[in-house]
């Protein structure tokens, strides 16, 4: 074969090599495991969906406990939960590389972006179904949420409203009646500036109020002055018109007050501490915050003492409405990716989840207000946040707003975070608002443009 | 027979010349194809020439986040290179428990950037960080390290130089290298230790500084993990850096055509700071004849 000694040798551990490597893959191909260890439970014979969801830990759990009811409920379907992290980036490769799961759970704003993109199937194609949809079952803004261009992409696995959360305790311990909470902003910016304490060096110890605790929803003070983010009708970016300025310049001045560095560093010093026994408000160094209902949840756990109570966040004067409160909604909703392997079977356990009873089992888990029109006298009397009542009132009011509809809405979201950040800072709210209205009205006015090039018409 | 070594070898790099083609090669083909695109990932591609391009020029995030990562690029490789050539140069310096501070400059290397990110968090907390309570003991009041727009950016500057252990590790090499007799014969002619650091060891250990320069500038530029886990890009958009912007238009805004063209805008940044590095070392680096 070789005539050189030392060609010889290559070859024949060459040979050896190639031998032993092949004997090693033909053993691993024997013993390898035909069945994924998640797939060993599955009973046979069932269509397997694959179900991506953000939730993990208790919400997780509880999310299970519907997919475990369903699976028990028929003896077609199986519906198996993937926990996946950072949904929206996951789905927007699974959908581009052709492999998309069969649901998809996802955020409210995120319904534009699928719909505008068709990636996801509009339910109304499954009008003709047993289980059809009707968006009446849900509260009118849960509704519009879950639609884009007059059609239901979506349906609704829990939401959410945030409201102000008030230690009560705390309040009483200052003089403060813990019956009677603030209701307008005025009435807040009094309450929070005789909550403040500080330690013998002058650092804070104790806010009543600030709105970067936490910095969660930079977008969301607007709304306490009667301003909104967005005009869908026109398509125009709204955030320096006065009503979005008077909210910023409030923050502004919010800062001002404690002193920006120092009340940044305050909330920053808590930014990893939400949720836990270090919780700036279940730790009392808060007093009040806006939060969501899930808050209940955790004071539950971890501080089950805490005598706490939520009302609407308060509104500038001349804007509240006790009958009618305003607050912002969001809503975790399902969707049915376009191009997934089952989407009658998929529809099938969409449609189950959108029940009442399922609604309020999830929202109960969750400690959060149902979507849904309906609600049982049961699940607001059993329900662990003690202000359910609060957030159910908020999700349906017609004043409640929601995230704007538009598929751009994330970088329009981002400028918010660094404008919040500028105004904190000292800057001067109306030349900020003003810059970021033009710069998200050039992110909006480029989608638009590339829309009207896809579908050949004129921007 | 005789075959020839390639056909020999061939079956052998086969299944990398595979992965190569398509996990690399392809990849960057198509990132190519989709900067000329409007491309969304969940749409099909609409071919917008250079559309892209141009309007990188008037984006005015483009430029925040260029700027960033070039003070943050030119900053932290010339830090990176300074500090870590000094602790190797004491590290060969026979002192005791050499190997031991060696293998502690070294450990941070082993650390995943996310648990890294994480601890480092927790050490700049303003109020219960470990940094401002040291601080604190010694009457100093520490600053919002990733709340301050002043201290964000120098924070994750100081962050990277954690990682400078490989760095030590080439220079300790390098420095092992030098031959002794050069250092006699300096000391001979009545040269100092600093004397014998400037026109001895720096010389000689040139080669090394080129390389851990141009790799570590090049890292530098890609920075993404630290901010986006730890600030975010803020406050007010200081620790923005091109990595995450590339990141955002890709696969949270849905502008995979945008974030294709700021991608090879990326590439051929970083290849010409690379030449200009490479062009301007040759003029003060000494090779060693073999």
């Amino acid at each position: 074969m070789s005539d050189s000694p030392h060609h010889s040798t290559i070859s024949s551990v060459t040979r050896r090599a190639a031998i032993g490597t092949l004997a090693g893959a033909a053993a691993l191909a024997a013993f390898w495991p035909r069945t994924a260890r998640s797939r060993r439970t599955i009973p046979s014979g069932r269509v397997v969906l694959r179900y991506w969801e953000k939730w993990t830990g208790p919400e997780g759990e509880a999310l299970q406990r519907v997919v475990d009811r369903f699976n028990e409920s028929q003896d077609r379907i199986w519906v198996q939960r993937v926990p996946v992290a950072d949904p929206m980036s996951k789905a927007m490769v699974a959908v581009g590389g052709g492999d998309p799961p069969d649901v998809l759970g996802m955020f409210s704003y995120n319904v534009a972006q699928f719909a505008e993109a068709r990636a996801a199937m509009s339910l109304d194609e499954f009008a003709s179904r047993p289980g059809a949809i009707d968006p009446s079952i849900y509260k009118p803004a849960v509704a519009r949420m879950l639609s884009h261009q007059g059609r239901q992409w979506a349906g609704v696995n829990t939401c959410y409203t945030l409201a102000l959360y008030c230690n009560r305790a705390i309040l009483a311990s200052i003089g403060a009646d813990p019956s009677r909470l603030p209701r307008t902003i005025d009435e807040l910016d009094a309450l929070a500036e005789r909550l403040i304490e500080r330690d013998a060096q002058g650092k804070l110890t104790r806010v009543g109020f600030v709105p970067n605790l936490p910095s969660w929803w930079p977008y969301f003070w607007p709304i306490m002055f009667g301003g909104s983010l967005y005009d869908a009708a026109s398509d125009r970016a709204t955030v320096a018109s006065e009503e979005c300025i008077r909210a910023y310049e409030w923050i502004g001045r919010c800062a001002a007050r404690l002193n920006p560095t120092a009340a940044g560093a305050f909330a920053n010093s808590y930014a990893r501490s939400f949720h836990s026994p270090e919780d700036p408000f279940i730790s009392g160094h808060a007093a009040m915050i806006v939060q969501g209902p899930w808050l209940a949840n955790f004071i539950r756990h971890y501080n089950p003492s805490l005598d706490y109570a939520a009302v609407p966040v308060p509104l500038s004067p001349g804007v509240p409405d006790p009958d009618q409160p305003r607050g912002m909604l969001e809503a975790d909703v399902l969707m049915i990716p376009r191009g997934c392997p089952h989407p009658e079977e998929s529809f099938r356990f969409l449609s189950y989840t959108q029940s009442q009873e399922i609604q309020e089992q999830l929202a109960s888990e969750h400690c959060k207000s149902s979507p849904m029109a309906r609600v049982s006298e049961a699940f607001m009397r059993t329900h662990a946040n003690k202000s359910v009542a609060v957030h159910d009132a908020i999700t349906a009011s017609p004043r409640v707003e929601v995230l704007p509809q538009t598929r751009v809405w994330k970088p329009y979201a981002d400028l918010l975070i660094g404008a919040f950040d500028e105004v904190w800072s000292g800057g001067d709210a109306r030349a900020i608002m003003t810059r970021v209205q033009s710069r998200a009205q050039a992110v909006l006015d480029k989608a638009a443009a590339l829309r009207s090039r896809r579908e050949g018409a004129p921007a | 027979m005789k075959r020839s070594p390639f056909l020999v070898a061939l079956p052998w790099i086969t299944p990398w010349i595979i992965g190569f083609a398509a996990f690399l090669a392809a990849p960057i083909a198509m990132s190519l194809w989709y900067s000329l695109n409007d491309y969304s990932l969940l749409e099909p591609a609409a071919f917008v020439g250079l559309d892209n391009y141009k309007e990188l020029a008037g984006d005015p995030l483009f430029w925040r986040v260029t700027r960033n990562t070039l003070v943050y690029g030119l900053v932290s490789s010339g830090l990176a290179v300074v500090l870590s050539l000094l602790i190797a140069a004491l590290l060969e310096a026979r002192v005791r428990g050499a190997a031991l501070v060696r293998a502690i400059v070294f450990i941070p290397t082993l650390v995943p950037a996310v648990s890294g990110a994480v601890s480092w968090l927790w050490l700049f907390n303003p109020r219960f960080g470990l940094i401002n309570s040291a601080l604190s003991a010694v009457g100093v009041d520490g600053p919002d390290w990733l709340g301050s727009t002043a201290w964000a950016m120098p924070s994750l500057v100081v962050m990277g130089l954690w990682v400078i252990g490989s760095s030590v590790l080439v220079y300790s090499a390098a420095l092992r290298d030098v031959p002794r007799a050069l250092y006699e014969s300096a000391s001979i002619d009545g040269v100092g230790r600093i004397g014998r650091f400037r026109h001895v060891t720096l010389p000689l250990v040139s080669p090394a500084i080129l390389f851990n320069g141009v790799m570590s500038l090049i890292w530098s530029l890609q920075l993404f993990a630290p901010p986006h886990l730890m600030t975010r890009g803020g406050p007010e958009e200081t620790t923005y850096t091109y990595s995450m912007y590339v990141y955002n238009n890709a696969f949270i805004y849905g502008r995979m055509g945008y974030a294709s063209a700021l991608a090879w805008l990326q590439i051929l940044v970083t290849l010409a700071l690379t030449l200009i590095v490479l062009a301007v070392g040759r003029r003060f680096v000494y090779y060693r004849a073999a």
